[in-house]
């Protein structure tokens, strides 16, 4: 099984982003298992539910969404780098946080790291 | 024992692109995908294509080349992001330069 | 900790760890101090990390920099405790080094500056790369 983990360093509005989509959801048709993608940096926006991009333009968080729904990929950000970034993190409710997303530390990239044979930053 | 290396900016604006390439070994794959393609036009691709000695492979994405009105060039492989995900485990590791 | 993989990384080729290359200078962006707490993640996990410097990067290594001066955390300073993360291995590109008419004095020791073939053959060694 060719397994893989795939970090996240670019904002939502970034179109840089779009190459990071294009690429997760080409190994998930491709049947690769992607056993996570850690939303690191700027990365960790992608969480914040109270980020609205205009509806003609790119929707990166709803794409994210629909591969964590369709294929059950596993979206961590990292929790630092979220609240850093406005996203309040230590609620109970996580309002703020969207919720294809789970809230971890670096110690998951740690995880995802041992486990996937390959590593893709973007 | 070889590497896939991501370009993602123009060497016009960083030394990422010269980073990348004073790493590269002989095995090793090039894609040029997002501002990385304007590499193409780059000094510095003039003197890697002198340098590829059949091994090294230099790809560039289609779509994103395109979008730039970057001229298509017989020197590099034209590929989807489908075959950045097939070199991905055609190689030993990644490395992104961004 | 570690046996709960033991099982995955039955089926993977020999892990040679992570590398993370530093390609910014210390003080203007965020880069250098996310890269740092990545790499005392992984050694407080046990997991082996190196250390690359290259490009701007190197500015992260030279010596008698004080960040207070432009009111920045100093998290330079943690550098000095990598050895008890077991962070051994340390690399600075000569060449990066000499464009820059650095010399190589550095805030701490135990760094290893290589030539570009040399460099790049150390992070051949790895298994998995970033880059910040």
């Amino acid at each position: 099984m060719k397994t893989l983990a795939v970090v996240v360093t670019t904002p939502p509005y970034s179109h840089l982003t779009i190459s990071a989509l294009t690429y997760v959801e080409a190994a998930l048709v491709a049947g690769i298992n992607v056993i996570g993608v850690f939303f690191y940096q700027d990365g960790a926006m992608h969480a914040n539910k109270d980020i609205s991009i205009a509806s003609d333009e790119y929707q990166a968080i709803e794409h994210w969404q629909r591969l964590n729904k369709e294929y059950q990929l596993p979206l961590h950000i990292c929790i630092t780098a979220a609240e850093k970034r406005g996203i309040a993190c230590d609620s109970i409710d996580n309002d703020q946080v969207n919720e294809a997303f789970t809230v971890s530390g670096l110690g998951e990239l740690v995880e995802l790291t041992t486990k996937a044979a390959r590593l893709v930053q973007f | 024992m070889s590497t896939l290396h991501l370009v993602r900016q123009s060497a016009f604006a960083t030394n990422d692109f010269a980073q990348c390439l004073s790493v590269l070994d002989h095995q090793d794959s090039i894609v040029l995908m997002d501002d990385g393609c304007y590499n193409l036009k780059h000094s510095l691709m003039d003197s890697l294509i002198k340098r590829v000695d059949g091994t090294l492979s230099i790809n560039v994405i289609t779509r994103h080349a395109q979008a730039r009105a970057i001229e298509i060039s017989a020197a590099v492989q034209h590929i989807e992001m489908s075959d950045v995900v097939e070199l991905t485990f055609n190689h030993t590791k990644v490395i992104t330069w961004q | 900790m570690t046996s709960s993989y033991t099982q995955e990384k039955n089926d993977l080729p020999p892990s040679n760890g992570l590398a993370i290359i530093n390609s910014k200078a210390p003080f203007s962006s965020n880069h250098g101090k996310d890269a740092l707490d990545v790499a005392l993640i992984f050694g407080s996990f046990e997991q082996k990390v190196s250390l690359f410097f290259q490009g701007d990067g190197v500015y992260q290594l030279i010596a008698d920099q004080d960040a207070r001066l432009v009111s920045i955390k100093d998290y330079l300073k943690t550098f000095s405790a990598f050895e008890f993360y077991d962070i051994e291995d340390i690399y600075v590109c000569q060449q990066s080094l000499v464009n820059r008419q650095l010399e190589e004095k550095f805030h701490i020791g135990d760094v290893q500056v290589l030539s570009s073939i040399e460099f790049g053959l150390a992070l051949n060694r790895h298994q998995h790369v970033l880059r910040f």
